[in-house]
C-alpha cells in the first residue's frame, strides 16, 4: 500500500480544522488524496454514489449541520457496501458515553482533537499508520481511542 | 212442723179433686138414665097405641068375622105374626126391665155413693174447716217463726261479720306483733351500730381535727403558692403572646425562605445547565487558539524576539489553563445535572477506561497501576469514572519525581462495626475502596482541606490544577451515601479510603 496514495475523506463543518487537517496531511511524507466535505447530507450522498470509489478511511466530525455524525456513522454500518470502511471519529470534546456508544455502533477510532498542532499533525500519522497496517477491523476497546504520546 | 202442715194441705187437695170427679161422673150417669127412662115412657106410649089399635082390629075382626073364616088363614097368618111380633116385643120387654132394673140398682148404687159423698162431703168439710183453722195457726206460728228466723239470720250475719272483723283484727295484731319482734331486733342491731359508729366517729373526728389543722396550715401554703403561680401564669401569658407574634413572624420568614430556595433551585438548574452548554462550547475555540498558537510558534520562531516568545507561551500557558478549568467546570456541572441512577458496575472495568484515558500520562510519569481484587458497586458510572479519574491522576500529578509512580488500587465489602469509623452505620455492608499511591504526599493537617473548592496546596506554576478535582471527588463520594477519608505524610505517599454503602455481601 505504500505505494500507492492513500484516499482519505474529511466530514467537518468547521473550516479552521479542515485547515488544520490539510496543513497537517502536507507535512506528512504520505502521498494521500484529500476530500472534504462540510454536512453528513453531502457526506451520505457522496458515499451512496455509484461513480464513487470508497476511501481507506472516514475522519468523521460528530457536531455536523443536517446530519450529525452518529445517523452517518449508523447509516454506514447498516449499509453492505459501506460497512467496511474505517471511520475515526475526530471531536473536540471526549465524554466516556459518547466513546462507548460510538464504538457500540461500529467506529474504528475515536480522536479526541488536539490544542497543539504538532500533536494533531502526530495523531493523523499515527491513525494513517494504522490503517495503512490494514488495521481495518474493529480493535479492542483498550485500543479505540487513539492518543499520541509527548515523546 | 211446717212441713206437716204442707203435706196434710196436699192430702186434702187430692181428696177434693177425687170427689169433684167422681160428682162429674155420677151426673153423666143420670144423664143417661133420663134419657133411658124417656125411651121407656114413649116405648109405653106405642103399645097402649099399638092395643088400642088391636082392640079396633079386633072389632074389625070381628064384624070382619065371618071375613075372619075366610079370611081366617090369612088372619091366623097374620096373628102367628103378631105372636112372634108380641113374644119380639116381650123379649125386648124384658130386656128392657133388666136394663131398667139395673139402672134402678145403679140408681141406688148412685145414692148410696151420693148419700156416701156427702157424708164423706161433709166429713171434708169438716176436716177442711179444721185444717184451715190450723192451717191459720200455722200461718201464724209460721209468721212468727219466719219473723224470729229473719231476726236470728240478721243476727248471724251480723256476728258472721264480727266474727270475721275479729279474725281479721287478730291477724292483724299477730303481723303487727312479729314486725314488731323483727322492728325490735332491728333496732337492737342498730343500737349497737350506732354505739360502734359512735366510737369510730369519734376516733374519726379527732383524725379530721388533727387533717384540718393540717389543711389550713397547707391552705395557707397554697394560698401562697397559688399567688406565685398567677404571677407565673400572667408572665406565661406575656411570654405566649410574644412567642405568637415570633411564630407568626418566623412562619412567615419560613414561606419567604421556601419562596427563595424554589427560586434557588431553578436558578441553580439554569446556572448548571448554563455551565455545561458554555463549557462544552468554549471548549473548541480555545482549542483553536492553542492550535494556531503552536502553529505560529513552529512556522513563524525564526520571526519571533525572545519576548515575542515568551508572551507566546504565557498565552500558551494560559489557555491550557482555561482548558483545564473548562474541563473540571464540565465535570463539576455533569455530577449535578445527571439524574442519580445507581446501576451494578464492575470497578475494574471503570478503572480500566481511566486507565485508557489516562495512557499518555501513565507512561509519561513511567507509572504502574495495580488494580486488585475489584468488586462489583451499586454506583452511577459516569460519576465514579470521573471520582477514579480524578484520584489517579491526582496520585500521577503529584507522584515523585524521583522514583516510578506505583499506585494502588484495593476494593472490599466490610460491615461496618468493623471500621471504627463514627459516621458509618454499624449494622451496614460497606464498599472500602483504597487508592494509594507513592508520591509527595501532603502534612497530616491538610487531611480535610485538600477536599476544599478552588484549596491548593502547591504553587499552580509547580503544579498545574484547578482546585476542583478533590471537591468534585468528595461531592461524588457524597452522591453515593458516602464518605472519603485522605491519610497522607509528606514525601511518603497518600492514601485515599472510600466508604460507601453496598447491598452485596462480603
Amino acid at each position: 500500500m505504500d505505494s500507492k496514495q492513500l484516499n482519505i475523506l474529511l466530514a467537518d463543518d468547521d473550516i479552521d480544522d479542515c485547515v488544520f487537517f490539510k496543513e497537517a496531511l502536507a507535512e506528512l511524507n504520505i502521498a494521500t488524496k484529500l476530500t472534504a466535505v462540510h454536512d453528513g447530507e453531502k457526506l451520505m450522498k457522496l458515499l451512496t454514489s455509484k461513480t464513487n470509489v470508497l476511501p481507506h478511511i472516514l475522519f468523521l466530525d460528530l457536531n455536523m449541520p443536517r446530519k450529525n455524525g452518529f445517523e452517518c456513522l449508523s447509516e454506514i454500518k447498516e449499509n453492505e457496501k459501506l460497512k467496511g470502511l474505517p471511520v475515526a471519529v475526530f471531536s473536540t470534546s471526549y465524554e466516556q458515553e459518547v466513546v462507548n456508544l460510538l464504538y457500540k455502533n461500529g467506529a474504528q477510532y475515536f480522536i479526541r482533537k488536539p490544542a497543539e498542532f504538532v500533536q494533531f499533525k502526530k495523531i493523523i500519522l499515527h491513525t494513517l499508520t494504522l490503517i495503512m497496517q490494514e488495521n481495518i477491523s474493529q480493535p479492542k476497546k483498550e485500543d479505540f481511542v487513539l492518543t499520541i504520546q509527548n515523546s | 212442723m211446717a212441713k206437716n202442715i204442707k203435706s196434710d194441705d196436699n192430702e186434702l187437695i187430692l181428696v177434693r179433686r177425687e170427689l169433684l170427679f167422681q160428682n162429674e161422673e155420677k151426673e153423666k150417669l143420670i144423664a143417661e138414665l133420663i134419657v133411658a127412662r124417656k125411651e121407656l115412657v114413649f116405648q109405653k106410649e106405642e103399645k097402649g097405641k099399638r092395643a088400642a089399635e088391636l082392640g079396633i082390629a079386633n072389632i074389625e075382626l070381628a064384624f070382619q068375622g065371618e071375613e075372619k073364616g075366610k079370611r081366617a088363614a090369612e088372619l091366623g097368618i097374620a096373628n102367628k105374626e103378631l105372636v112372634f111380633e108380641d113374644e119380639e116385643k116381650e123379649k125386648r120387654a124384658a130386656e128392657l126391665s133388666i136394663a131398667n132394673k139395673e139402672l134402678v140398682f145403679q140408681n141406688e148404687e148412685k145414692e148410696k155413693r151420693a148419700a156416701e159423698l156427702s157424708i164423706a162431703n161433709k166429713e171434708l168439710a169438716f176436716q177442711n174447716e179444721e185444717k184451715e183453722k190450723r192451717a191459720a195457726e200455722l200461718s201464724i206460728a209460721n209468721k212468727e217463726l219466719a219473723f224470729q228466723n229473719e231476726e236470728k239470720e240478721k243476727r248471724a250475719t251480723e256476728l258472721d261479720i264480727a266474727n270475721k272483723e275479729l279474725v281479721f283484727q287478730n291477724e292483724e295484731k299477730e303481723k303487727r306483733a312479729t314486725e314488731l319482734g323483727i322492728a325490735n331486733k332491728e333496732l337492737a342491731f342498730q343500737n349497737e351500730e350506732k354505739e360502734k359508729r359512735a366510737t369510730e366517729l369519734s376516733i374519726a373526728n379527732k383524725e379530721l381535727a388533727f387533717q384540718n389543722e393540717e389543711k389550713e396550715k397547707r391552705a395557707a401554703e397554697l394560698g401562697i403558692a397559688n399567688i406565685e403561680l398567677a404571677f407565673q401564669n400572667e408572665e406565661k401569658e406575656k411570654r405566649a403572646a410574644e412567642l405568637s407574634i415570633a411564630n407568626k413572624e418566623l412562619a412567615f420568614q419560613n414561606e419567604e425562605k421556601g419562596k427563595r430556595a424554589a427560586e434557588l433551585s431553578i436558578a441553580n438548574k439554569e446556572l448548571l445547565a448554563f455551565t455545561y452548554i458554555s463549557s462544552h462550547d468554549l471548549q473548541e475555540p480555545l482549542r483553536k487558539i492553542q492550535t494556531f498558537a503552536t502553529i505560529i510558534l513552529k512556522k513563524e520562531n525564526d520571526n519571533l524576539s525572545d519576548n515575542g516568545k515568551y508572551n507566546f507561551q504565557r498565552m500558551q500557558l494560559a489557555a491550557e489553563r482555561m482548558q483545564q478549568l473548562i474541563d473540571d467546570l464540565l465535570a463539576f456541572s455533569r455530577i449535578h445535572t445527571t439524574e442519580l441512577k445507581f446501576e451494578r458496575n464492575e470497578l475494574s472495568l471503570i478503572i480500566e477506561e481511566v486507565k485508557a484515558e489516562l495512557k499518555d500520562t501513565i507512561q509519561d510519569k513511567k507509572a504502574t497501576i495495580e488494580a486488585v481484587d475489584l468488586c462489583p458497586a451499586n454506583i452511577i458510572a459516569f460519576q465514579f469514572r470521573q471520582l477514579m479519574y480524578n484520584l489517579i491522576s491526582n496520585a500521577l500529578k503529584f507522584s515523585n519525581p524521583e522514583i516510578p509512580s506505583h499506585i494502588i488500587i484495593t476494593s472490599r465489602i466490610v460491615k461496618g462495626n468493623t471500621l471504627a469509623i463514627d459516621r458509618l452505620s454499624p449494622e451496614k455492608n460497606y464498599c472500602h475502596i483504597t487508592v494509594k499511591d507513592n508520591g509527595i504526599g501532603f502534612e497530616p493537617h491538610f487531611s480535610e482541606r485538600i477536599f476544599e473548592v478552588f484549596q491548593q496546596l502547591h504553587s499552580k506554576e509547580v503544579y498545574t490544577g484547578t482546585g476542583i478535582g478533590l471537591a468534585i471527588v468528595k461531592k461524588i463520594v457524597e452522591n453515593h451515601n458516602g464518605i472519603i477519608v485522605a491519610t497522607g505524610e509528606l514525601n511518603k505517599g497518600a492514601t485515599f479510603d472510600i466508604y460507601f454503602p453496598s447491598n452485596f455481601k462480603e
